[in-house]
């Protein structure tokens, strides 16, 4: 399996000819650099841009069109790729074979998301003033939800302490102080200069050609004088201080205890597999030592995992526990991390870690998405990396790797959510 | 073995029942890398009450069968972890419970056959110890103590409360921190010995293994255990009346924004088999004729911004209980229970128009397909129809040959005002 590409009106097309699927899976990526001051406008273009376009102006229209296309499946979502701000466009759509269609579906799906991203709803050289003010409203709300969810308001916290100051920290909706000031005029004013500083990657996974494609790219995308910006990766810098604690108060049953730690690697660097490896003996599955350690032998939680994101060397360890027992977890934790750092894995560790990363990585190839969002991580790393080149680096991670990982982790904060004191 | 081609999906089906009455289903996909698989028991946190053949009937503690999954993970000595095994072949296991299933699965790549043993395998190997049981109790109150601090959970849970007087479905899938510290091995026991006969299971496996090999393997596997022939379940449900049990019930946890569900209790649930998909299929129609993102209603309730994206419905049936649920995050959850109550009774002197029938019609066709790209639905789907005696791949049938005619009966008899509960999650007023 391999993907074709070309660069089509500063689009880089990607696609992956496949009969695999019933479906046209497509991903349009676009990037710009993060950046305090506009995250918040930038994070609002989508939103704004589902609303309406040039040629169906109302929102209703939109909806039906998807309908008709047979339900297709379209959505967006933000998120922070270390230093960048990244906006997906998706959609879901099934291969023509399977019903009577008068028009490709590919096609109809290219136009659709074409017409969203490049040619939107403009009156009187602004947006529809209340599409703006309705998803203005509606960013606000879902970022003011966040604590609503105890499991992500504790990570969320315990990343804005560990990047405090620096723009890493920024959730990929911005900030709520930035939304009263934001009207259709400046954010049209934004849209504009995104449109030309993205990079954009566009992506079809299905039973198709490059050639196809990228004429329908052709037709359906109008990008003007864009001049990507070169993405610019972030270099975390190890940490001097000693680690900082940090308890928020709030009216809960359940203590939520998150470490924020640096872990800095990335795709470009030769050890990513062993940090993968690492992750994994550490707190990604059953047999892994914080599950084992915390959970299994020591009934303190329901769940005690560790995440990496290696877009902003970010090592996080969540756990949900009963609040008298912070020290005892607190201590538990600390400890399977000097044992790896010992040198302390057991070749069952090694052996079951790798095999599950393997299969991973090799399962990654039966959904279209997943493969769309692995091919990408090699693109915007610049990186040669194919899933079977990393399921061979996997398999040669020895435990000095694993160890020389361990030496770079650094815990930056330890985090608490607790309940209000009676 | 049977065959079962569905040609107009392009799907293909290999089904055995084998000697002890274990069903095995194969779904072949050669092109597929992964291999998905579930050992399933028609077992939920519905049965608490129950005989098997001309034994004296037991009453369970709450949350039993939930407790039950997470207890088959245990071992006796002798043997690896199960999670080590799985680990060993590079696949990652799970397991869930619902009202009315329990689900053991894996997914994996390489070792299909050494997987799929292991599944049956451990699936059918109970061990409880006093100490292992009282060992789990603390882990799953953290599990309770979780969703306790879960507004979503919490306003789904308070709507099925608020509409169900009897039926268990009421009770949460894990029970109570009280109930789970009543349960003890001989009960969990019990249970497994009753519920965990291969009779009362199936497997189902998605994947490019040949089924035929797959099939034999699992026949092979069970010939050399011995089942002793188990009577015929009775399961025991009070019956629950027509009236909802609360009309509108609020809790109070600290959110941004409340939380509203509403929910309409059908009065009659006497239909079983493809009849009940069949009437699954239109009312899940209506709903999103009515409720959609791209319906009138939805757009103006969010111009008015009394809803956000979280808005959203389901309908969800059994032979014992069935209801729908519509809601989200509201500023104002009266004030959208009203907006919605009218548009439906202006929708029921109306009717649905032909067009947004048609619409909705052909995007539910092309939902279903897309369904079909995962394996994990497909299993999921597969079980839960089967157990209920019908076919999950007749569904794209009964969505085409719906008529506006069977959508506007439902209308009219699924939205009986008297059957429609509240729940409300919403910051404790200001002291």
């Amino acid at each position: 399996m391999n993907f074709q590409r070309q660069i089509v009106n500063n689009i880089n097309v990607h696609v992956l000819p496949t009969k695999q699927f019933k479906t046209f899976t497509m991903t349009l990526f676009c990037h710009t650099p993060l950046s305090e001051d506009n995250v918040t406008e930038t994070a609002l273009i989508p939103y704004v841009l589902r609303r309406g376009t040039a040629k169906t102006p109302e929102t209703i229209q939109l909806r039906e069109q998807l309908d008709d296309l047979y339900g297709a499946g379209f959505g967006f979502n933000t998120s922070n790729r270390g230093l960048t701000q990244s906006i997906k466009f998706s959609m879901d759509i099934i291969n023509d074979r399977f019903v009577q269609s008068e028009q490709s579906l590919l096609r109809s799906g290219i136009e659709y998301i074409g017409n969203i991203v490049t040619t939107p709803l403009i009156e009187n050289d602004q947006f529809r003033p209340a599409y703006v003010e309705a998803e203005k409203e509606t960013v606000k709300k879902q970022l003011e939800s966040i604590i609503n969810d105890k499991i992500r308001y504790a990570s969320q916290r315990s990343m804005e302490e560990m990047f405090a100051g620096e723009p890493l920290r920024l959730n990929a909706l911005g900030k709520l102080e930035d939304l009263p000031h934001i009207t259709p005029v400046t954010l049209y004013a934004r849209y504009k200069e995104w449109l030309q500083q993205c990079r954009f990657d566009f992506y079809v996974v299905g039973d198709t050609s490059i050639e196809e494609v990228s004429q329908y790219v052709t037709e359906a995308f109008k990008i003007e004088n864009n001049k990507a910006t070169q993405i610019k990766r972030y270099n975390n810098k190890p940490d001097v201080n000693e680690p900082k604690t940090v308890v928020d108060q709030l009216d809960v049953n359940q203590g939520k205890l998150n470490l924020a730690l640096k872990l800095p690697i990335s795709y470009e660097d030769k050890n990513i597999a062993a940090a993968f490896v690492y992750n994994g003996i550490l707190g990604s599955y059953p047999h892994s030592k914080l599950f084992v350690n915390v959970r299994e032998k020591e009934s303190l939680a329901y769940y005690c995992a560790s995440s990496f994101d290696p877009y902003k060397g970010y090592l996080s360890i969540q756990s949900g526990i009963e609040i008298k027992n912070y020290k005892k977890a607190l201590d538990i934790i600390l400890d399977q991390l000097k044992a790896i750092e010992a040198g302390s894995i057991s070749e069952n560790e090694l052996v079951q870690t790798k095999a599950m990363l393997v299969n991973a990585f090799k399962e990654t190839t039966d959904n279209a998405f997943d493969i769309i969002n692995f091919d990408f991580a090699a693109q915007y790393f610049n990186v040669n990396l194919s899933s079977d080149d990393i399921i061979r680096m996997v398999e040669q991670t020895t435990v000095d790797d694993i160890v020389e990982v361990a030496r770079q982790v650094n815990l930056n904060t330890i985090y608490f959510l607790r309940n209000k004191e009676v | 073995m049977e065959v079962i081609k569905y040609e107009h999906v392009e799907e293909t089906l290999y089904r055995k029942i084998l000697d002890n009455g274990l069903e095995v289903v194969v779904l072949h996909k050669p092109d597929f890398k992964k291999t998905y698989a579930t050992f399933s028991t028609k077992y939920g946190s519905i049965d608490n009450h129950f005989s098997v053949g001309d034994q004296p009937e037991i009453r369970v503690p709450d949350g039993i069968a939930h407790f039950l999954e997470h207890k088959m993970f245990e071992e006796p000595e002798g043997y690896d972890d199960v999670f080590t095994t799985f680990a060993k072949y590079g696949a990652s296991a799970n397991a869930y419970t619902s009202f009315d299933r329990t689900v053991y699965l894996f997914s994996a790549t390489d070792h299909i056959q050494e997987n799929v043993l292991a599944l049956v395998d451990y699936v059918q190997r109970p061990y409880f110890t006093e100490e292992n049981v009282n060992k789990e109790k603390g882990i799953i109150e953290q599990e309770i103590n979780m969703y306790g601090d879960n507004p979503d959970w919490r306003v789904y849970y308070g709507l099925i409360e608020a509409l169900y007087q009897k039926i268990p479905v009421r009770i949460d899938i894990a029970g109570t921190v009280e109930s789970i510290y009543k349960i003890d091995k001989d009960t969990l026991y019990r249970c497994y010995e009753t519920f965990y006969h291969p009779q009362n299971m199936l497997l189902f496996v998605v994947g490019h293994e040949s089924p035929e090999k797959i099939i034999s393997l699992v026949e092979e596997n069970q010939k050399q255990k011995n089942f002793k022939p188990l009577g015929e379940i009775n399961r025991y449900f009070e019956k629950e009346p027509n009236e909802v049990a609360e009309k509108r019930k609020i809790k109070h946890l600290p959110v941004s924004m409340p939380k509203v569900m509403m929910g309409f209790k059908e009065k009659e649930v006497n239909l079983s088999g493809e009849e009940l998909v069949r009437e699954e299929v239109i009312t899940k129609l209506l709903l999103d004729i009515i409720f959609s993102s791209s319906s009138k209603l939805y757009q103006q309730l969010y111009d008015e911004k009394i809803i956000f994206d979280s808005f959203g419905f389901e309908y969800n049936c059994s032979p014992l209980y069935s209801f729908s649920v519509i809601g989200g995050d509201t500023p104002n959850p009266d004030l959208l229970v009203t907006k919605v109550s009218d548009a439906i009774k202006e929708l029921q002197q109306k009717g649905i128009a032909e067009t947004d029938f048609e619409r909705v019609k052909r995007k539910k066709v092309g939902n279903y397909l897309r369904m079909l790209n995962s394996p994990e639905a497909i299993a999921s789907e597969y079980t839960k129809f089967r157990f209920r005696q019908a076919d999950m791949f007749n569904v794209l049938k009964y969505y085409q040959s719906c008529t506006i005619e069977d959508v506007n009966r439902r209308l009219k008899e699924h939205f009986d005002f008297d059957q429609l509960a509240i729940s409300i999650v919403e910051s404790a007023p200001q002291a």
